[in-house]
Formats: structure tokens, sequence, C-alpha cells
């Protein structure tokens, strides 16, 4: 039967619902500028019923929990764009420095001193004995070693800046899933004493998110709320509450580092965040560019060296080495591109000849060192056609890039907003809903106060 | 029920803002160099092009300078070579005044003297030296080709060797920038110092003044055809250096065609950037100053 007390427990009831309905708003007014923060909705449920023989009666409403509305598809989503957002960002950061050393419409790049290197060539040859061109010929070729020697150093140390990022970018994951796997633990175990762990999801998704932007990363649902993340090759990074560090080890021939889990090489499977974006620019970029600097000025040292040989000098002895041979297979060839020979006089500007041992004006080798600059002795192209042909893909590569991470940016964008409409803290939402929670909060309290004078009433009754 | 909207219109504001300051920055980068490709990805074909293009460019500089000064050399060859006719010249007058028969030989010694010093300004022209180098010594340039040598029949000995030297004018275009001192005066089809040298024995010895003076003649004949070798190569030059000129101005014309900006579009660009900079930042403003229903509880 119903009773007055049952009444005043509806509007107790209902007061301490509404109490955690404004609680809840409240603490999602609080959160509207943390970051990952996905808003909380007071679910108010009936109380279950009260039945007296055939009449059932209400009891009122109670909390029944409080959810995080989030989309877990698109947390998926934007996990992954985010690793592709990471790793181009990176490419980009290190490999843009790359093409300041090719900037051959400024002016700086390898073209000036190659051009200048031959033209000394083409002057020598008007004056083959004048030593005041011989002496420009191999200032000339100085300048040009020095470009070759300067260019590949500038690439090797960016290398090893990249390589040190690599190193901050694994401690950095090491940090991340450290904290990750903790929360994965109070997760679990919140979510089996059924309590909602809200509040530390929305911790682990932001902290997840910044993982996705360092390296690639599969998340998989292990149940109570625990989450499994490994690399997308497998490797387990994170399993309940425990870590698996990243370790890296200095390569024994190159001295970079390479990356570990548990015993085994990441390195070249990493494709996504900002170490893969790294490693992109350290094992495929800059060693491209340096690889194609060795073949040039290998070739070219080899081509010139063989047709310096084929002439003779001013004393009419038989050419030697102009560069300095480098070694074979071209490994290091521009970082240590050096000119053998300081005494102009030796420079072999001239052909056999009729004499056999050439003669001080003759200019027929100086023709044939000068022509060198348009004969495919690099790679079956001429120098500068190689060296431009290096030019446009270093270009190409940086450009594709900088289109794809416009797009991804955009995605990540389009994604965040999609979140947002899910999960973002909407003020006038949660102002309307302030006020919905207060006149409901009011109007039990005025039903308890109505109970009260009921009750008073009822006591009061018989007397007089 | 209407779809719920992301509430956060911030970073969508922001990143407006970030384009449009960065097409201002684009557009006001490349307006301050003058060039639309600034870095190899900017352009990567044209970055890839510019690469020739200078290269063209340098090399066009120097076959210029390589011109200019040859043209200086050919002109002194040539004006030499011009004197050397004029020695002859002289020499067949004097070979025909020789062998007037009323000359006595006192006389014939007289015009012989003036033979001798022909000779001498013969072979001074001959061992012409051009900034250091002897012009007519094939590729011998350091070594004097034409030294006196009284048991040769030319009164002369050829120290120098008969290389020839061509080079590279322009892009595939070589011209023969010597001709070997044998080939002009001691030349089998026209011995300059041999008819010379022939004259001044005729005048001693006062026989043979005639055949001398055809020697003369046909040496004469000789030289003027080679130094159309000179001549020839100077109009080459002339013709060379106008084309050279006319390629820079082309490949100067290719390179803001390629890497060059638009400086009328680029400051069209920068201005509606600023405009779009602006019109973001004030719609910023106001979206950010916008009450929220917070404002209006009591």
């Amino acid at each position: 039967m119903s009773s007055l007390s049952s009444s005043l427990g509806i509007a107790v009831r209902a007061l301490l619902a509404e109490q955690g309905a404004i609680e809840t708003t409240s603490n999602n007014i609080a959160n509207v500028n943390t970051p990952g923060y996905a808003r909380q909705r007071p679910d108010l449920v009936e109380s279950p019923p009260a039945v007296y023989g055939n009449m059932v009666l209400g009891t009122g409403v109670q909390l029944d929990q409080v959810t995080s509305l989030r989309d877990s598809i698109l947390e998926l989503r934007l996990h992954q764009e985010t690793q592709q957002q990471g790793k181009l960002d990176a490419f980009l950061g290190s490999a843009q420095q790359i093409q300041t050393l090719f900037n051959d419409a400024a002016g700086s790049g390898l073209q000036g001193p190659l051009t200048a290197f031959f033209n000394s060539l083409l002057q020598l040859s008007t004056s083959p004995s004048d030593i005041n061109l011989r002496q420009g010929v191999l200032t000339a070729a100085g300048n040009l070693a020095n470009a070759f020697n300067s260019t590949a150093a500038n690439a090797i140390t960016l290398q090893h800046n990249v390589d040190r990022s690599v190193t901050q970018s694994v401690n950095e994951i090491n940090d991340l899933t450290g904290k990750i796997s903790a929360i994965n633990g109070q997760v679990s175990t919140m979510q089996s004493a059924g309590q909602n762990p809200g509040a530390l999801v929305d911790q682990r998704d932001q902290l997840i998110r910044q993982l996705a932007g360092l390296v690639d990363l599969s998340v998989i649902d292990a149940g109570h709320g625990s989450l499994t993340l490994t690399t997308s090759g497998g490797s387990a990074l994170v399993v309940g509450n425990q870590n698996f560090q990243l370790t890296t080890q200095a390569d024994t021939v190159t001295g970079l580092q390479h990356v570990f889990s548990l015993g085994k090489d990441l390195t070249s499977s990493i494709n996504g965040g900002a170490l893969a974006g790294q490693l992109q620019t350290r094992d495929q970029e800059i060693p491209s560019v340096l690889s194609s600097l060795d073949m040039l000025a290998a070739s070219l040292a080899n081509s010139f060296n063989a047709q310096h040989q084929a002439g003779f000098d001013l004393n009419g002895a038989a050419g030697g080495n102009f560069f300095v041979p480098p070694l074979a297979g071209g490994v290091g060839a521009a970082a240590s591109l050096k000119v053998a020979i300081t005494d102009p006089s030796k420079i072999a500007a001239s052909g056999p000849g009729s004499s056999g041992s050439g003669s001080a004006g003759d200019n027929a080798n100086a023709n044939a060192l000068h022509a060198l600059q348009g004969q495919a002795i690099v790679n079956g192209q001429s120098p500068l056609d190689f060296y431009s042909g290096m030019v446009f893909r270093l270009g190409n590569d940086l450009a594709a890039a900088q289109s794809q991470q416009q797009t991804q940016t955009l995605v990540l964008q389009q994604l965040g907003n999609m979140r947002g409409a899910v999960s973002g803290v909407s003020l006038d939402e949660e102002a309307a809903n302030l006020m919905r929670f207060q006149r409901a909060f009011e109007a039990a309290a005025r039903v308890a106060t109505v109970v009260d004078t009921l009750t008073l009433t009822a006591i009061n009754l018989g007397q007089d | 029920m209407a779809i719920r909207l992301n509430p956060d219109l911030i970073p969508n504001l922001l990143y407006s803002i970030q384009q449009n300051r960065q097409n201002q920055a684009t557009a006001t980068e490349q307006i301050s160099t003058g060039r639309r490709v600034n870095v190899p990805s900017d352009d990567p074909a044209s970055a890839a092009a510019i690469v020739g293009n200078h290269a063209q460019a340098t090399e066009d500089d120097q076959f210029l300078r390589n011109v200019s000064g040859l043209q200086s050399k050919f002109q002194v060859a040539d004006s030499t070579l011009n004197s050397a006719v004029q020695v002859l010249t002289r020499a067949v007058t004097l070979g025909v005044e020789g062998a007037n028969g009323t000359l006595s030989a006192a006389n014939r010694q007289a015009v012989a003297g003036e033979v001798q010093g022909l000779m001498d300004q013969m072979l001074s022209l001959a061992n012409l030296s051009y900034q250091g180098t002897y012009v007519f010594a094939g590729t011998a340039v350091t070594t004097q080709p034409f030294v006196v040598d009284s048991t040769s029949p030319d009164g002369v000995t050829y120290k120098g060797d008969t290389g020839v030297n061509s080079i590279e004018l322009s892009s595939g275009q070589a011209v023969q920038i010597n001709v070997p001192g044998s080939q002009l005066f001691l030349n089998p089809g026209g011995n300059v110092f041999g008819a010379l040298h022939q004259l001044y024995g005729a005048l001693l010895a006062g026989t043979g003044m005639d055949t001398a003076v055809s020697a003369l003649n046909t040496a004469l004949g000789q030289l003027n055809s080679q130094r159309v070798t000179y001549g020839n190569a100077l109009n080459q030059l002339q013709l060379t250096e106008s084309f050279l000129s006319q390629e820079k101005i082309n490949l100067s014309k290719q390179e803001s065609s390629l890497v060059g900006a638009d400086l009328a579009a680029t400051a069209t660009q920068l201005a509606q950037a600023q405009t779009a900079s602006q019109a973001v930042l004030s719609a910023t403003g106001r979206i950010l100053g916008l009450p929220t229903l917070l404002d209006y509880l009591k």
C-alpha cells in the first residue's frame, strides 16, 4: 500500500538522483577544455516499482550510471590517422632540411661549382699554357671538391641529428606505454568492480593518441575494459597492466640506432608515427641522397682521372690522377673528394700531338676533359642530368609528403569534428541540463516539504 | 532531431587562421625573393630544370668571355699577317726594281740591304707573341718559332710544330684557333721566307731576280689565302657572340617562367590572403565573444 513515507522516499531519491545529475553536469562544464575528455551523461532510470497485489506503484527515479559518450570506432580511426600524421610531420620536419642543401634556384647546391669547374676547363682551352688559367682550373676543382665534401658532411650531420630524435621518440614511447599500462590495470579493476572508469578511459585514450603520434599501433580490446596495444607488426607494447619497453642499440657498421622489442629488430617494420617518419628520413631519404652524391663524385673523379691520364702536362709528362681516386664502389666518395695535384703545370691539357708527348700550347685534352660535362659518365647520364634528377627525386618525395600531410590534416580535422560532435562538451547544452536538473531538484525538495506537511497533518489527526 | 555539431570551434578557427598566415607567408616569400620556387619541393620539375638552365647560362658566359678573348687574339694575328702582306708587297716592288738592268751593283747592294731589313721585319712578325705565347708556333707556344739560320735555303729554321688547336665556341660548334707558322711562312705552295731569301741572294748575285719575284708573288697569294682562316674565324666569332647573347636572353626568360614569381598574381594572392585573414580573425573574435546560455541564467 502507498504511504507517506514511501512518497518521502521517492522525493529523497529524486533529490539524490538530480544531485548526481547536477554533479555530472558541473563535471562536464569543468572539463570543457580538457583534451581527450568525453562528455558524460547521467543515466536516470525509474526505480523498480512496488507491487501491491494487482497495483503497481512507481518508486521514483534513480541515477543508474554515468556514461562517457564516445564512439570507439571513431577513436580507433583517430588513432590510425594520427599515426599517419605523426609519420608525415616527422618525415617532413627532418627531410625538409636536406633540400636546403640543393637549393639551386637560390644559387646554393652543386650546380654552381660543377659548372664553374667545367667552365674553367673551357677557358683553359683558349690558352692551355697560361699558368693563371691552369691555376683557375685547380681552384675551381678545389671548390667543387669542397662543395661535395660539405654537402655530404651536412647530410651526415642531419642523419645523426635524426638518429638522436629516434632515441628520444623511443624514450617517449616507453614513458607513454608505462603510463598506459598502469591506467589499463586500474580500468579493468574498476570495471570488474562495476564502477565507471570514465575519467581513466579518457586519460588512457589521450595517452594512446599521443602514442599513436609516435609509433604505429594496433589497439585490441582484451575485455574487462583492458586494451592490448601492439605495433602493427604484432610486437606487444602494452598487455594488461604490463608494458614492454622498446630498446635501442647502435648498428655496428653505421652507428645508427636500431629499435628492438624483446630482442626483435623492428627498425624496418615500423610504418606509422613520428618514429616511422624519422626512420624514413634517416634510413631512406638521406642514404639515397648520399649514395647519389657518392655515385656522382666517384664517377666524375674516375672518368676525369682516366681522361686526364690520356693527356700530357706542361712539361710533356703523361697526366696522373687529377682527383684522389675514390674507393672502389664509391662509398664515401662525396665526403672525401679531393684534388690530387697542387702544381698547375701538372694539369694534362695537351693531347699527344705530333710529338707523342704533347706540347705546351696543345688543348686537345683540355677539350676532351671539358667534353666530359656532356657525356654519359654517371650511371648513363651526364653529371648535371644526374644531379638534376637527384634534385627532382628529393623535391618530389617532399612535395608528395607535403600534399599527403595537407590531406591528412583535413582528415584529422574532420575526425576531430566528428569526435567533438559525439564527445565534446557544449556549454549551452550543459546550461540547459543544469536548469532542468535544478528545477527537478527544487520540485523534489518541494515534494518533501509537502509530504512533511502531510505527515504533520497526519500526526495531528484527532487532536483538538 | 538536429545533428549534434562539434561544440568546440576553436581548433577549426585556429586552422583557418593558420592557413591564412601560411598563404600570406608564401606570397610574401615569393614577392621578396622574386621566385616561385624557393626549395625543390615547391616545384620539383622546375627545380630540376633550373639546374640545366643555370648551367647553360654560366657556360654561355664563359663562351662569351672566350669569344671576346679570341677576338682580340685573332685581330692581332690578322693585322700581323696584314703587315706581312705589306712587307711582301714591298719586296715584290724591290725585286722588280732590282730586275731593272740599269741598276749598278752598288745600287743592287743597297736594295739587297733593304730586303735584308724586310726579312728581319718578317721574322719579327712571324715571331709574334701575344700575352706571353707565340701565336705562329703551332702548339709549341713557348718556343720562339723562327730563328735565323744562314745554312737553310729559307734563311730561317722553324722550331714550332704543326699542331692545330680548336675550341668549342658554343655548344657543339668548334673553331680552329691557330694556323701553324710553317703553314703560313714556310708553305711549299708559297714559301714566304724562302722567296725573301731567294730575292736577297739574287740581288747580291745580280741574277735570278725574275724567278725570285715570281716566287714572292706565289708566297703573297699563299699568305693571303691563309689569312682567310683568321678572317673567317673572326666572322664566326661575331656570329657566335650574337647567338650567345640571344641564347642568354632566352635562358633568362626560361628561368623566370620556370621559377620566377608572377609578381602581379602573387601580390593579388597576398592581398586576398590578407583580406581572408582579416575576415577569419573578425569572425573568430565574434564567435568567441558570443554569449552562451550560461550568461542568461539568473
